[in-house]
């Protein structure tokens, strides 16, 4: 079975600076895998590059068998790779609900598909329907995350890949969010989730990934790297008593 | 007295229709692209030749003339978009853009001056001297068709960026270009679009101007500075904030007009701006400076 989305010996650079090294990572179809690391490991560089953002500097990256390296961002959301972007990025003078629209543009002809898909975000989050016609900039951290995960799940994407959506939420919003996402990927959407808090990184993907300093120190089953040494010392960037906690 | 400051009211809101005209163009890239086009004027000047041409060397109507205008400006844009906004698009150079839309400016002043020579052309249509009586007060027909054809234009371009899924599109490219891109939004393409109606408008506001315009090679400067001191009261960028600023600088030299001599208008005018820099930097409605377009 070919992965969905395969990366293979990726450099990724911001001009002249080198962030990650040949990097090969896949995900399966239907799979959830999680990409951990310290602060400044290169998580969120590795997910602009899937997501288009950031062109490889080498390396290929693969998508349902097509090579998308070159493809720009709003191409490869056309052929099913979303991203939730770090800091959630909503239009902060769209409404809610305009939000969601954009977060649906590629379904733009077909209005009433359109509504169907607000109202299953709504259904998830029902505090953003109570919010639909405030601008998304006026909601608070927390609705804005879950605005930006229903924004887009809009496009129905294949690959859902997630940067940080648990980042300075509190406790119970968190277990909304993630109880969502585990639900988009039991109905069959392919998670890349990059994600601070080990404790939900581990519970929602199978597989995971350890980026230490833009390289990939260990892969396996989220199974065996909760209990991996290299997997502590890398989370916690080689500092004990920092936040995490597997 | 009463009357005469009502027609003035009047006056003012006929030339404040055209400064919101082709101040919304400037506004609109602005606000999406964060980017001055600098031969927007000429896009004002061609426009009202344009449509000098249809009437006079075609004998076409007035009102044709308007679309053909709108549609060169259209084209304009297009081209100034597509030869030097779109290569350097995300390539982090703004100033390159910026001078080189100033040489473009400068070579369609001095072809159109080749071309045309210096003199003013007179340019009458049958609107300009049809007058049309309202009690004491009055309008020529040409004053109605730039009221009818300014207000249908910003109420269409309100409706397009409020309730189209475009126009939508359009502004969450304005607020957040790269996450525009990951909802399937092809920035360039918006980017193209903004170009070609604000240069439309341009075009159009070039041929409602043109009968009341002293018709040169250089005519959109004179235009385009007003334009420029609109688009700073009104807050960079802001839609709303342009419209009233342009009917706000119409009045204002609609009314100082009866009191003092024409040519200090522009004094008042940039008066008027430098105190809005100084009270309110960021616009008429400043809460809402943030949102670009
Ligand atoms: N635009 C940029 N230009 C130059 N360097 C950058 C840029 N963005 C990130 N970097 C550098 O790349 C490295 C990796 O950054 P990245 O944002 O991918 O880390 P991260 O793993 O997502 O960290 P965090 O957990 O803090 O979000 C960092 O050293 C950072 O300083
Ligand atoms: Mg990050």
């Amino acid at each position: 079975m070919t992965p969905l989305l395969e990366a293979t010996a990726l450099d990724l650079a911001y001009g002249p600076v080198a962030v990650c090294r040949d990097l090969s990572f896949q995900v399966m179809a239907g799979e959830a895998v999680a990409l951990i690391g310290a602060n400044g490991a290169g998580k969120t560089t590795t997910l602009r590059a899937v997501a288009g953002l950031l062109a490889p500097r080498a390396g290929t990256l693969r998508f349902a068998g097509q090579t998308i390296d070159r493809l720009p961002s709003h191409a490869r959301l056309g052929l099913g790779i979303a991203l939730v972007p770090e800091g959630r990025r909503v239009f902060p003078f769209l409404t809610v609900r305009e939000n969601l629209e954009m977060g649906g543009f590629r379904h733009r002809h077909q209005r009433r598909h359109v509504a169907r898909l607000i109202e299953r975000g709504f259904a998830w989050f029902p505090r953003l329907r109570e919010r639909a016609g405030q601008r998304a900039g006026t909601l608070s951290g927390g609705e804005q995350q879950m605005l930006a995960l229903a924004r887009a799940m809009m496009s129905e994407p294949r690959l859902l890949c997630l940067d940080e959506p648990s980042l300075g939420l509190a406790p119970i919003v968190v277990q909304d969010i993630f109880r969502t996402i585990a639900a988009i990927n039991r109905d069959g959407t392919s998670i890349l989730l990059v994600e601070q808090n080990a404790h939900y990184a581990f519970a929602t993907a199978v597989r995971g990934y350890v980026l230490r300093g833009g390289s990939i120190v260990a892969a396996g089953p989220t199974a065996a790297l909760r209990s991996d040494e290299r997997v502590r010392a890398a989370y916690l960037g080689g500092s004990v008593g920092a936040s995490g906690g597997i | 007295m009463f009357v005469l400051a009502v027609q003035q009211g009047l006056n003012g809101l006929v030339l404040g229709s055209l400064y919101v005209l082709v101040a919304l163009g400037l506004t609109l890239v602005y606000g999406v692209l964060v980017q001055i086009n600098f031969a927007h004027a000429d896009f004002v000047m061609i426009g009202a030749f344009s449509a000098y041409f249809v009437t006079h060397a075609l004998h076409g109507d007035y009102l044709l003339s308007l679309a053909a205008a709108g549609a060169v400006g259209a084209l304009l844009g297009y081209l100034v978009n597509a030869a030097i906004f779109a290569p350097l698009l995300g390539k982090g150079s703004e100033l390159r853009p910026l001078i080189a839309t100033i040489g473009v400016s400068v070579m369609l002043e001095n072809g159109a001056l080749a071309l045309l020579g210096p003199v003013p052309y007179a340019f009458a249509t049958r609107y300009s001297a049809e007058v049309i009586r309202f009690g004491p007060l009055y309008l020529t027909a040409q004053s109605v068709i730039i009221l009818a054809v300014a207000a249908t234009a910003i109420v269409l371009l309100h409706g397009f960026l409020r309730f189209t899924f475009l126009g939508k599109a359009l502004r969450a490219v304005a607020q957040d270009r790269e996450t525009a891109g990951l909802m399937g939004i092809a920035p360039d393409r918006l980017i193209m679009l903004t170009f070609i109606i604000g240069s439309a408008l341009a075009g159009l506001g070039g041929a409602l101007l043109a009968p009341v315009l002293v018709l040169t090679p250089f005519a959109g400067t004179s235009v385009i500075v007003k334009a420029f001191a609109i688009v700073i009261i009104g807050g960079f960028g802001n839609i709303e904030g342009t419209i009233l600023a342009g009917l706000l600088v119409g009045l204002i030299e609609a009314m100082t007009t009866q009191v003092l001599d024409p040519g200090l208008i522009d004094i008042v005018v940039f008066g008027l701006l430098l105190a809005m820099l100084v009270i309110r930097p960021t616009g008429l409605i400043a809460e809402r400076r943030e949102e670009n377009v």
